[in-house]
């Protein structure tokens, strides 16, 4: 590539593709993400046609550029290390603990919401059941009061671009986040009227959760249930629930889609990246702690043969290898953010063209 | 990470100073890195293979991939070229040369040079090591 010359945006190179080799390779590149696609695309394409031409279509090279374009994406998306460009690779690892913590807290709330309900109803026969609910209650108060003092700086970086004038990469994300809050709070509180404690035994252990903040829990979680499995029971559900349950999950996908593209495209001050971190690392001690909270509800639930309102079904399981998964992804992560700003602080290698596609 | 705190004040002095320590400390790591092959992890074999190509002259992904099948009798596969080449230009080892051509060359840097070398030179003392004890204890035939 000249000087003056810029690779095209999809990475596929610039001339233009024709038969099947073409496409062949198109494809074969379609492992890799856009990043790379952008930086190492067009002469890639150029070596594998050259290698098709030589030797011909292999199933073992598919499986070798499959394998390592998997990679670069891990790497993308923050959760390997590759140093291709530090300060994308910060936010690309920053966004990356934001979404292991999403999914982290909707597969853990989820177990919560159903304990909150069986404590507004019964008490326990284990004490193991109170112990998790509080232990996972005190790591929900924590992460949610993190999220928010991590919000700060991310939001207030975006503003001060806005204020600027180089706020225009920030408005789809912040059209994004908006949207899926409004239609999570609004529905959220309606569907709370409908919660299963209301009217509970006012004697009822509430397991130090005030019955409001149970129920919107409850609300937001309702869509990850068994009954998607049990399409005929799902059926005797209020059409406007079944709505419910469609439009929640799609709502928190857009506030998540929002965050990550906010945290991509926000360059924060090395000051606020080491109030990330540290705000990071207490988050995944919550994490661990909602963790081993909801762990003791399943050994304390399957020991005990508790009641029918604190049993652990298949949704649970679920949930539980989900926040499992999730908790390591964090934690991944995590150790990728630390290593990009440290590395980006010692004059990172070389910056993509990615990069510079994106600050044009 | 450019610097952009323009506010940073002298309340995160010591913050600042552990912080420096690190980034010194990833910058020596990164300067071990070039003397160590080993530290590319699954890409030091290949990246050893690359290096050797390049220090005859710059080379394009498939002329390094003929090259390196004509003296080491392996063929890199295109994945597993071009990972072992991004990593080594992101640690300096190589960088890509300006070319009108969509094959774009890469060539040996200094801080590349260093590191073939001294991989090298570990590499011939083990090969020394094992041909004397294999001279002395095994009859080759």
């Amino acid at each position: 590539m000249t000087e003056g010359q810029h690779p095209p945006q999809d990475g596929f190179g610039s001339e233009p593709a024709g038969g099947p080799e073409a496409a062949r390779i198109r494809f074969l590149l379609l492992w890799y993400p856009r990043s790379w696609r952008v930086r190492y695309g067009e002469e890639f394409a150029e070596l594998l046609t050259a290698e098709l031409a030589e030797l011909g279509p292999s199933r073992r090279r598919t499986a070798n550029v499959a394998m390592t374009g998997l990679r670069a994406r891990l790497a993308g998306a923050g959760l390997t290390s590759h140093p291709l460009d530090p300060e994308a690779a910060a936010g690309a690892s920053l966004a990356a603990v934001a979404t292991c913590g999403v999914a982290a807290v909707l597969a853990g709330g989820a177990m919560w919401a159903q304990l909150a309900v069986g404590l507004q109803w019964s008490v326990p026969h284990t004490r193991g059941i109170g112990q998790s609910m509080a232990l996972m209650s005190g790591a929900l108060l924590l992460l949610a009061v993190l999220t928010i003092l991590a919000a700060v700086p991310v939001a207030w970086t975006a503003v001060a671009a806005a204020m600027r004038g180089r706020g225009r990469a920030f408005i789809a994300p912040a059209l994004l986040i908006g949207a899926g809050l409004t239609v999570l709070v609004i529905g959220g509180h309606h569907f709370e009227n409908g919660w299963p404690g209301t009217g509970g035994h006012l004697l009822a252990p509430q397991g130090g959760v005030p019955g409001g903040v149970a129920a919107f829990g409850w609300a937001a979680t309702m869509w990850i249930s068994s009954y998607w499995a049990h399409p005929a029971a799902l059926g005797a559900f209020p059409a406007i629930q079944i709505a419910w349950m469609v439009l929640c999950p799609i709502a928190i996908g857009c506030m998540l889609a929002g965050s990550v593209q906010l945290l991509l495209r926000v360059r924060l001050s090395p000051r606020a990246f080491r109030y990330e971190m540290r705000l990071i690392s207490l988050a995944w001690a919550g994490l661990a702690a909602f963790l081993s909270g909801a762990l003791c509800w399943l050994l304390s639930a399957d020991a005990a043969g508790s009641g029918t309102l604190f049993q652990v079904g298949a949704i649970d399981r679920a949930s539980f290898a989900v926040l499992s998964i999730a908790v390591l992804g964090c934690a991944a992560a995590a150790t990728q953010v630390r290593a990009a700003a440290i590395l980006a602080r010692s004059g990172g290698p070389i910056r993509s063209t990615d990069s510079e596609a994106r600050a044009r | 990470m450019k610097a952009r705190d323009e506010s940073g004040t002298g309340a995160g002095a010591g913050q600042e100073a552990a912080d420096t320590a690190q980034a010194a400390e990833a910058g020596r790591k990164r300067a071990d890195a070039a003397g160590a092959l080993e530290t590319l992890g699954r890409s030091s074999g290949p990246a050893s293979l690359i290096l050797s190509s390049l220090a005859g002259g710059p080379k394009h992904g498939y002329a390094l991939t003929k090259d390196i099948e004509s003296f080491a009798g392996v063929r890199l596969a295109p994945g597993t070229l071009y990972e072992a080449l991004s990593r080594l230009e992101s640690y300096g080892m190589i960088e890509a040369v300006e070319s009108s051509d969509r094959r774009r060359p890469y060539r040996l840097t200094a801080t590349g040079a260093a590191a073939l070398s001294t991989y090298l030179e570990s590499q011939r003392k083990v090969a020394e090591v094992g041909l004397s004890r294999l001279a002395g204890s095994w009859e080759m035939t």
